[in-house]
């Protein structure tokens, strides 16, 4: 008999959940914890798996990643663009989110689902297009704005240009978990603040803004895994240039192992990468616990 | 000695085409099936029977041009019904990943095409051509450069390079004419000055671009011309930061900045600026007809020889060549032995060697149709063909050799690095990620090595 404090009422449910589970854990061994168990082996090893090299190394892979210019390159301009882009995420998302939330605010839905659209766009469609906009000759972007600059080949502008299409792309995402923040704010904290005599910004800055802290600290973790991992837009639309300028962690990660078939020592990258990220999800849990 | 097909025109019907895999999809085509023993040193005889005529299937992967591998195909199938191939044609990309994964197991392709830029990552799945090296000597010219512990695995059926592309329209515009075709660099300023338009310190249409792919087109070829190889004698250590390669991207910095007959912010990618006629000469190599060809059909354009720097230049530039097929040394002894069967006639068919060299608008390597005349009215062809052996085959070039060089162009034209600091970066980098690698120069192979 099942015991009596069990969430699980019948045989079956208790069949299914141990299919569901088993399921899952064969999924996540087979397509993710195996293969990091593989790449982890990889990067004490001269590897490519098309010809079948696979010799040890020892430390080597990571020596050579952390005496190279090029990854502590990367490195910064992964964070100035992980920052600038979770920055401009945050604010633009809690702003229209807040502004949809509004009651004056009709169609709701509709612009729930406009601001989403560019969220659930192929980025691989979205760079292109951004490419042909930032295009010196035949692009809007210059057109519109009565400039004259080679966006993504001038070393000033081309990381920015990337971050700028990324925010684009991307702000969307934290308009919809902002609003599903917003609409389980409880009613009785909101409304105690107005009976309180608060004005609007102080009812936002001193109940909202702190009632959004979960959901704020969810979007900036899922934030730097998601920007952590950005290559594609680099691949498409600057190729890491001009020179190395735009070059970002991931992008490294992938040349080495698409393009040099350096498998080994994108593999180190990956685990140098995978401990920072680590490192800055723990540090953003601490900061928000102390904040408590 | 060449010997011509006596032809039996066939009309096949789609049941006798079912035989080839894929044929559902291939509309009715007449066939031209030879009869009798063709080739010039390397011969094949249609009436010899394959695997004793006993069905057999197999698989060829390719990762572009299905009509023409299908063609050749449907050729070889007529003469030998018992035999299926199934052509597979995945994109380029994917290609590269899931061949050498599926050759390394018991599922991969009896035939597949190949690039020799994977060389390192196929070589170990590719088994020998059974084609006497003499025979394959005596009709191709570039084998040497082929073989491994004495054993041919593929070899070039065409050589491509780079050539001039220049916009006839423009050109005649500008009050220009055959006469006008520059054959050094300093005739070619010079036209390009004529070729471009301005409006005020606007460029409009642009006398050379070369935005883009300056790094394979110019600093990985022009070298030769000036008497220096891309790797020093050893054939391990990159020549990249040497006198000539300074030489060259100080000339293309003059082009732009002196002559002002183009800039590096127009017209992003020198290709796709020809095509939309915003640029009158390019460098190209030749598969840029096809694109021409396929996506700006109106274009009216021609072809020339790359200029050189004095008139007996060392080399005149790098080629690479077009690969024939690989053999999957795993697959079963009967489908290997087919496959050998179908490189044979793939090698000893002058028809099939011109119809490829067309489609890939390269020059052929078969000597029997060097000077056949539907090659030496292509244009790319036509343009290389009268100093073809004056052009040098590096070897499989690793990847590294060209991103590092658009890495060390985009550093000069934009970061402004000096171009010492940025080709000795370049140099660095090359040295580094070829440490891994296995590949060795081949420049000492070139006929006039010196």
């Amino acid at each position: 008999m099942f015991k009596k404090n069990s969430p699980l009422q019948s045989k079956s449910e208790i069949i299914l959940r141990n299919i569901v589970v088993t399921f899952m854990i064969v999924f996540f061994s087979v397509f993710l914890i195996i293969p990091i168990f593989i790449a982890f082996a990889g990067s004490f090893h001269e590897w490519n798996p098309l010809s079948g090299t696979y010799n040890f190394l020892g430390f080597e892979n990571y020596k050579n990643v952390l005496s190279s210019e090029l990854f502590l390159k990367s490195l910064w301009n992964t964070f100035i663009f992980a920052t600038i882009a979770i920055v401009f995420r945050i604010i633009l998302g809690l702003g229209i989110a807040y502004a949809i939330y509004c009651p004056l605010i009709k169609w709701k839905s509709f612009f729930r689902v406009i601001f989403y659209m560019p969220v659930v766009t192929p980025i691989v469609a979205v760079a292109f297009v951004w490419k042909f906009m930032y295009n010196p000759q035949i692009g809007v972007i210059n057109d519109i704005f009565g400039l004259d600059i080679n966006w993504l080949l001038n070393p000033d502008t081309a990381l920015i240009a990337v971050v700028i299409m990324t925010i684009w792309k991307d702000f969307g995402y934290a308009v919809v978990m902002f609003m599903a923040g917003l609409y389980s704010l409880p009613a009785d904290a909101l409304e105690a603040a107005v009976v309180d005599g608060a004005s609007p910004w102080q009812k936002f800055y001193y109940i909202t803004l702190p009632l959004l802290k979960p959901m704020t600290l969810f979007v900036v973790i899922t934030s730097i895994i998601s920007y952590i991992q950005a290559y594609v837009q680099i691949l498409i639309m600057t190729e890491g240039g001009p020179g190395t300028q735009t070059y970002l962690t991931s992008y490294i990660i992938y040349e080495e192992a698409f393009v040099k078939y350096n498998f080994g020592y994108a593999s180190a990258i990956a685990f140098i990468v995978f401990v920072i990220t680590a490192g800055l999800t723990l540090i953003s849990f601490r900061v928000s616990s102390t904040q408590k | 000695m060449k010997k011509k097909f006596t032809l039996l025109a066939l009309t096949l019907s789609m049941a006798t085409l079912t035989a080839c895999g894929g044929a559902e999809e291939t509309p009715k085509v007449a066939i031209e099936v030879p009869q009798e023993v063709f080739g010039s040193t390397i011969t094949y005889d249609p009436s010899a029977q394959i695997n004793s005529g006993e069905d057999i299937e197999l698989e060829f992967w390719v990762w572009g041009n299905p009509e023409l591998f299908q063609s050749a195909i449907d050729t070889y199938c007529a003469m030998n019904p018992n035999v299926s191939i199934n052509l597979v044609n995945n994109p380029w990309d994917s290609y590269w990943t899931k061949l050498p994964l599926s050759l390394n197991g018991d599922s991969g392709p009896a035939l597949f095409n190949i690039h020799n830029s994977h060389h390192e990552n196929l070589i170990n799945y590719i088994a020998p051509i059974e084609i006497p090296l003499e025979d394959l000597q005596a009709d191709f010219i570039g084998v040497d450069a082929h073989i491994i512990d004495g054993e041919v695995y593929y070899l070039d059926y065409g050589i491509m390079t780079g050539s001039m592309f220049y916009n006839k329209d423009m050109w005649e515009t500008a009050g220009l004419t055959d006469d006008d075709i520059p054959n050094t660099w300093d005739e070619l300023r010079e036209v390009a000055k004529k070729l471009t338009i301005k409006e005020g310190d606007q460029i409009i249409q642009a006398g050379l671009n070369f935005n883009g792919d300056f790094a394979q087109n110019y600093l990985l070829g022009v070298n030769y011309q000036l008497g220096e190889n891309l790797f020093l004698e050893d054939g391990r250590t990159p020549n990249i930061a040497s006198e000539s390669t300074k030489q060259i991207m100080q000339m293309l910095l003059d082009i732009y900045e002196i002559d002002g007959v183009g800039h590096k912010d127009f017209g992003e990618k020198c290709a796709d600026s020809f095509g939309q006629e915003m640029s009158a000469m390019i460098l190209q190599w030749g598969h840029f007809s096809n694109t021409l060809n396929n996506d700006f059909p109106d274009l009216n354009y021609g072809v020339f020889e790359i200029p050189s720097f004095d008139e007996n230049p060392y080399a005149y530039n790098r080629y690479n060549g077009e690969s024939t097929f690989g053999i999957n040394k795993n697959a079963s002894a009967e489908q290997q032995a087919v496959a050998q069967d179908f490189m044979k006639f793939f090698l000893a068919s002058d028809e099939t060697q011109v119809d490829f060299n067309l489609a890939m608008n390269t020059f052929p390597t078969k000597v029997s149709i060097a000077n056949d005349e539907e090659i030496l009215n292509n244009p790319v062809s036509k343009a290389i063909s009268k100093n073809i052996d004056r052009y040098v085959w590096p070897g499989p070039m690793p990847a590294t050799m060209e991103t590092s060089l658009i890495q060390a162009g985009e550093n000069i034209l934009f970061n402004d690095m000096s171009i010492d600091d940025a080709l000795n970066q370049a140099q660095e980098n090359i040295i580094r990620d070829l440490q891994n690698s296995t590949f060795v120069s081949v420049e000492n192979l070139y006929k006039y090595a010196q």
